[in-house]
Parts: structure tokens; sequence; C-alpha cells
């Protein structure tokens, strides 16, 4: 009964999409009117009813619902219920058009833009949701009814019970499924042959917003994976990680040219290019793991008939928009005012980087698929690739990410020029000595250099903005700074958990103590834990540095009733310099074997990603 | 000159959407989870008979077959789906072994179920506890693989079978 309240109300929200979209070739298409905006805001009524009422088929545990039945079980803690709606292929499409709603909802309170690109800018959006409404509906409904009667659920998957993941997919959508409304914001413009100020300052804002949120989620996943997997990385270079990443790099090669244009209205036809490129890879991405071509930590239940409509989706908004954008570009001539080293040329070549970064990591991505179809065998690409193509190309970026902010529009000069060659020069000895004085390693070397370099000299910078403004927009004027400072920070903490990170496997008994690396740990007792959901066996251990106390560690394996898995939960302690991160194996003749990391500056990637986040969302405000 | 560059990314979606779309329609099976036991020796097991539990299947009797292994239960409705098929491979293949085995069912559930829809199976197992599945390493219901004349498993498919999946991947490996 409720599967078909949701389904009539996902069916109206579809209805009224589609008299939002046919309703612009009859009506005046310079005007907005009352009538308009309220079906705007029924489509969004109606699609936000039915995700509720799924919400409500996974609260009170409705298994005639066949996707409640298949992702969830009554003796889950609420919690898990609520966030299992989206923790499936089915739900999180649902999910998908709620945002994609929101945002136009959202859109519809914009005052600064024009009646005709606001206009136009919905009709995209909302044929957009159409697509999307009839992949829901036809190849991945949320409310298919199950024939017979089930008492019981199949459960979750028990790996996905965990809080950093409820948040994970919500957030990460509001950065993909953003990135609609900027490519329906550039057709629009693109059409009316109208990016102007207003229309610039609306994609700034959008744009920021999303690729922040898009950053978050990412980091969430990235921090799961951390402590969840149990393999002492936080990084691996996975489809699905990948494909998360290509348009987070174009999205912010997006945020970085519409800085340009702020001051020199060019690069139109690059930003337009931009825009579709988002939300083109995100189709792109969701296509590659939910069609399941590639085997991915993110295992959904997939088909190909999915596969196909999504490839359709992908083919009609992407095609659709590349032949607007060869047919509606401006061809004006104006030159970029490109000197040696000015902001311009900065940002350009900033630009040119990451779309090839982004490039680099596609062909990776894809590669595997190309060779399967034409030698028919399956290869898999990994870090190896990833970490020796897409690492060196970042690279002059971030170089000349640590004086771009401080460079000028106009001419060639670096204010103070002398005191950033110091840096750079004081900075790489030190990092020299540091890395010499550990073990030597060239990327070791070169990213603790690059991050001191891009911290302390947008540092001097943020010193240098304040002697000359003093505390007035003091935020505006070094906002662009503190996101340098958080990708430094970000770069010293993935150089050093990666290249000095130290791994251990031991074996343990009871009360055995261990000198490992500097420290000493004791296995002191192991516990068994009855949850609702899980039995647990924890094993304590102590922490020691010189014999003093200075943590007790729990790892611990779960074991999953309703879906009968083990889990493995690593135990970690975060201490301010390094992480502590032990996983507890299989037991032989009261022997345990424990894996053991040390892993040095860890926190520093998400105290970077923090910082990075916020400075995003002050650039919002900036604007 | 400038038109030319613009086409270039309408180009290039064009021809990743064919590539993929070609992979797609070659329906090569992407989720095909690659199963540990791929190319294994069946695990030793000894196998309760559905209808009388004191009699068992062991290993001595796989050797020199082919054996088809699928798990079904009465609860499992793509197991009802794809259970007309077995009888369709049975017709077309007579000299295959299917065994059935019935997974953490109530045993008249099972009886039952068997009644109604037919009993293509040449020896139904009862695996009341699912050890046996674990054994397999079954993910979830139905599951079906096959093992060759040496006992090694050569092929698992997860999920129901279909006409294609049968005469694309299963007959191939029996002739």
């Amino acid at each position: 009964m409720i599967s078909l309240v949701g389904f009539a109300n996902l069916l109206f929200s579809f209805l009224i999409g589609l008299i939002i979209f046919f309703s612009y070739f009859f009506n005046n298409k310079n005007k907005i009117s009352r009538t308009y905006y309220n079906l705007v805001f029924f489509k969004f009524f109606f699609i936000i009813v039915s995700f509720l009422t799924l919400i409500y088929a996974y609260v009170v545990s409705d298994f005639s619902n066949q996707n409640v039945f298949e992702n969830s079980h009554s003796d889950k803690p609420i919690l898990y219920k609520i966030t299992g709606t989206w923790g499936n292929h089915e739900g999180s499409m649902l999910l998908w058009l709620l945002i994609m709603s929101s945002y136009t909802l959202f859109f519809t309170f914009n005052k600064n833009l024009k009646d005709n690109i606001k206009k136009l800018t919905i009709t995209f959006q909302t044929s957009l949701f159409l697509l999307f409404a009839v992949f829901v509906i036809l190849t991945s409904n949320p409310f298919l009814i199950n024939s017979i009667n089930f008492e019981e659920g199949m459960g979750l998957n028990p790996i996905l019970q965990d809080p950093a993941l409820a948040v994970h997919p919500p957030i990460l959508y509001i950065g993909y499924v953003g990135f609609s409304l900027i490519l329906s914001l550039a057709l629009a413009g693109l059409t009316f042959k109208q990016i102007d100020y207003e229309w610039m300052n609306t994609a700034k804002k959008l744009t920021l917003f999303c690729w922040s949120m898009l950053t978050g989620g990412i980091a969430l996943g990235s921090y799961w994976a951390y402590y969840e997997l149990g393999w002492g990385g936080w990084w691996f270079w996975d489809p699905v990680e990948n494909v998360s990443l290509m348009p987070w790099i174009a999205g912010l090669a997006l945020v970085h040219s519409l800085m340009i244009t702020k001051k020199e209205k060019l690069l139109i036809r690059w930003i337009v290019f931009l825009s579709i490129l988002c939300f083109s890879l995100s189709i792109f991405g969701t296509f590659l793991v939910r069609s399941g071509i590639l085997t991915s930590v993110h295992s959904f239940a997939t088909d190909s008939a999915r596969g196909i409509f999504i490839l359709i989706i992908f083919l009609v908004s992407t095609g659709f928009s590349f032949i607007l954008f060869i047919f509606k570009t401006d061809d004006s001539e104006e030159k970029l005012k490109l000197l040696f080293i000015n902001k311009s040329t900065a940002l350009v070549f900033n630009n040119i980087v990451m779309i090839i970064a982004c490039l680099t990591i596609l062909l990776g991505t894809i590669y595997p698929i190309v060779i399967e179809v034409i030698t028919n065998k399956r290869i898999s690409v990994g870090a190896p690739y990833f970490n020796s193509t897409a690492l060196p190309i970042l690279l002059p970026g971030f170089l000349l990410m640590s004086i771009a902010p401080a460079l000028s529009w106009q001419n060639n000069k670096l204010p103070k020029y002398k005191s950033y060659i110091f840096v750079f020069i004081a900075l790489s000895l030190l990092s020299f000595i540091i890395v010499y004085l550990n073990t030597f390693n060239v990327w070791g070397f070169i990213g603790i250099s690059l991050g001191l370099i891009i911290i302390f000299s947008s540092l001097l910078s943020v010193y240098f903005n304040y002697k000359k403004f003093g505390l007035r927009n003091f935020i505006s004027h070094n906002n662009a700074l503190l996101a340098h400072i958080g990708v430094g920070i970000l770069i010293l903490g993935i150089t050093t958990s990666s290249v000095y990170k130290s791994e251990f496997s031991e074996t343990f008994m009871i009360n055995e103590k261990k000198q490992i690396n500097n420290y000493s740990y004791t296995l002191l007792k192991l516990e068994t834990n009855q949850d609702s959901n899980f039995q647990e066996l924890v094993a304590v251990f102590s922490l020691y540095k010189d014999n003093k106390k200075i943590a007790e560690i729990k790892p611990s394996k779960r074991y999953y009733n309703v879906s009968k898995m083990i889990t493995t939960e690593a135990g970690i302690y975060h201490s301010w310099f390094q992480d502590f991160y032990v996983i507890i194996g299989n037991e032989k003749d009261k022997i345990w074997s424990v894996k053991i990391y040390q892993n040095p500056l860890v926190s520093l990637i998400w105290i970077g990603v923090i910082i990075m986040v916020l400075s995003g969302f002050l650039g919002i405000r900036k604007v | 000159m400038k038109k030319i560059v613009l086409i270039i990314p309408f180009i290039l979606t064009l021809i990743i959407s064919s590539f993929l779309l070609f992979y797609l329609l070659q329906n090569k099976d992407p989720k095909k989870p690659p199963s540990a036991l791929l190319n294994e020796d069946v695990p030793k097991i000894k196998i309760p008979d559905l209808f009388d539990e004191k009699k068992f299947l062991t290993n001595i009797e796989f050797n020199d077959k082919l054996i088809l292994v699928n798990f079904f239960a009465s609860w499992c409705a793509p197991c009802k789906v794809e259970h007309p098929l077995f009888f369709k491979i049975k017709k077309d293949h007579p000299n295959l072994f299917i065994i059935g085995v019935d997974y953490k069912d109530p045993k008249n559930d099972a009886l039952d179920y068997l009644k109604k829809d037919g009993n293509p199976y040449d020896f139904v197992g009862y695996d009341k506890q699912g050890l046996i599945g674990l054994e397999f390493g079954v993910f979830g219901l139905p599951e079906t693989f096959l093992i060759n004349k040496k006992g090694k498993i050569i092929y698992k498919h997860l999920g129901p079978l279909d006409k294609k999946i049968i005469e694309n991947d299963i007959y191939p490996l029996l002739n």
C-alpha cells in the first residue's frame, strides 16, 4: 500500500515535470508566471513525499516492498534503517531525483538572473529530471512489490552500517547532481548568448557550493575506507574513486576559470565547456558504476539494461550540450591578456594541468574496457599507473599554486618576489634536511617541500594582504589563500602517510608485549560484545612509549547475524603526529595474527580537506 | 578552424559512447564475481538427501561427471523464475548431472515446492543450516556452479539463470 503511494507520487512528479517542460514551448519565453513557480514547487513536493514514503517503508520494515526486503532487516538500528534507503541502487537514484528537484526549486529564488535565462535553465533542468525519472520508473523502481510475503528482510551489507557512510551518498550527490544545474545554466546562457556578470556570479556560487560538497563527500568516503576496509590506506585508485575524482577536477578547473572572468570577460567558451564537462563526467561516472562495467568497492546490483539506459542519458544530454556548444558559441575574437607571469597566465596554466590530469585518469579508468573489447582479456589498471602519471602532471600546478594568488592581473610583477624566493629556497633546504635525516625518498622530498612551500608562501601573502588592507574584507582578500593552505596541508598529509607509512605483521598471545618501531604493544584481553545486530570480538591492546601507557586500541571483528558476514573493524589511535592502526586477524592455537600500521601525519589529510571545504563555503558568501 | 576545435568534444563523446555501447551489447557479464573457488577443486562435502536425510551424496560421486550445482530455496522468488529452465537443460543435455541444494529452508516447504513446480534435479540435497553453501561461498540465492569431470569448478553464476546465459555461457562449456 505504502509503496503504491510512493510510486504514485513519483509519477505525479514526473507528470508535472512534463508539463513544465512542454509549457516552455507554448508560453511567453521571457516571463515567468506565478503558476510556473508553483509547478516547480509541486514537482519538488511530490518527489519529496515519494522519497519520505520510501524512508517510511524502511523504518517500519515493510517487506512487501522488494527494495526494503532486499536491503533491510527488522533488527537493524533505526539510523541504518533510514540510511539504508539510499544505500542501494534504486533508493539512491530516487535521492538523485529529489536532489535534482531541490536544486530547481532553490534556483527559482534567484533574483539576479533575467527571466528568460531562468526559464530556459529550469526547462533544461527539468528535461534532465525527466530523463532520470524515466530511468528510475522503468529500470530502477524502488517501489516494486513482492509477490510473496516475507517476514524478514535480507539485511543491509554490514560494511555500509556506518555513520560516515550514512551521510556520504547524500553529500556526494548534492555535489554531483548540482553540476546538472550548472550545465542547464550554461546551456541557457549559451542559447541566449547572455553570459554576463550576473550569470558568472550565479555560476560561481553554485560551482563553489557543489564542488565543496563533492569534496566533503569524497573525503567522507575516503575516511570510511580508511577505518572500515582495514587496508591501512585511504585512497586506492578504485574505479569508483577515479570516477568521483574526474568531475571534482573539472569542477575545480571551473571554479578557477570563473575567477578569471570576474576580472576579464573572456574565456566564456571555456567556461561553458567545463560546465558541460562537469555534469557529463558525473553521469559518465554513474554509468561506469551502475552498469557494473567496472568492478569496484561499490557493488550495486547491476544489469546491462540499466547500463544502456544511463548510456543513453549520457549520450542525449552530453551530445545535445556539445552540439549546442558548436552552434551557439560566440566567435568573437578577444585575446586573453597573457603575460609571462600574471594571474591569467597562471589560471590558464592551472586549467590545462587539471584537464590533462582529468584525461589521464579517464584513460586509466576506461583502458581495461577498451582492452577487453579489443583483445577479450580483462586487465586492471591500478595505483602504479595513476601514481606515475597523474601525480607528475599535477606537480607544476601545485608549484604555481604557491604564488598564483599573489600575482597581478595587469602586469608581470610579483610584488615582494624576493620574500617568495627566500621561502622557496629555505623550505626546500629544510625539507631536504628533514627527508635526509629520515629515509631519503624523492617523492618524500618533493611532497614535503611542496606542501611547506605552498603553506608558507600563502601565509606570507596573507601577511602582505594584512599589511596592505588591514582587517577590512579580510576573508575576501585571503579566502583563496586559505584554500591553498588547505591543499598544502593535504599534500603534506598525503606524502608523509604514504611514503613514511610503516606496516608490520605480528602475532600476539594474551599478555604478550612486543616492541614495534619505538613503541610497544600488549594484547591485554579479548572481549565479546553482543549488539542487537551483531556479535563482536574485541581485542584490547595497550600502546606504550618508553614503558608509559599512552593509549588503548581496540580492533575488532564483527559477525552480523542477518547477512552472515564477518567484518573487520580497525582500531585506531589518533595521536598528533601519527595514527596507530591495528587490525586483528585469525587465531591459531591461541596465537592471534595482528597487522599494525603506523601512519604519520595522516590526520593532516582530513584537516586539509576541512579547510578546503570551509574556504569553498566562505567563497560563496564572499561573492 | 575555430569550429573544428568546438566539434572535438562532441566527437569524443560519440566515440566513447559507441565503445561502451559495443561493450554492453557484447553482453559480457560484468557482475561475475570472480569466485575464489573458480578453477579450484570442489570443496569436500557430504550432502544429505532432501527426501531421505539418512542418504548422502559425497565427492566420490562427483568423479567423471559433468555436474551442475544449483542452490535454491522455496522462499526465494528468483529461484522460482529460473526453475523451469533446469528442465530445458536436462532435455538438451541428458548426460549432465544436476544437483539442487535446498538452502536454509523448512523441509516441508521445500518438498511442497518441488511437488508443485516439478523436480528437474538428479539429486536434491538439503542444506538446512547453510553449511554446504558456506563451503561453496554462496553469496545469495540462486547461485549455480558448473563442475567439470576432474572435479574442478569451472563456472559460477550469481542470480537467476536465463536462456541467454544458458546458451551463451553454460552450453559452450558442456561441449
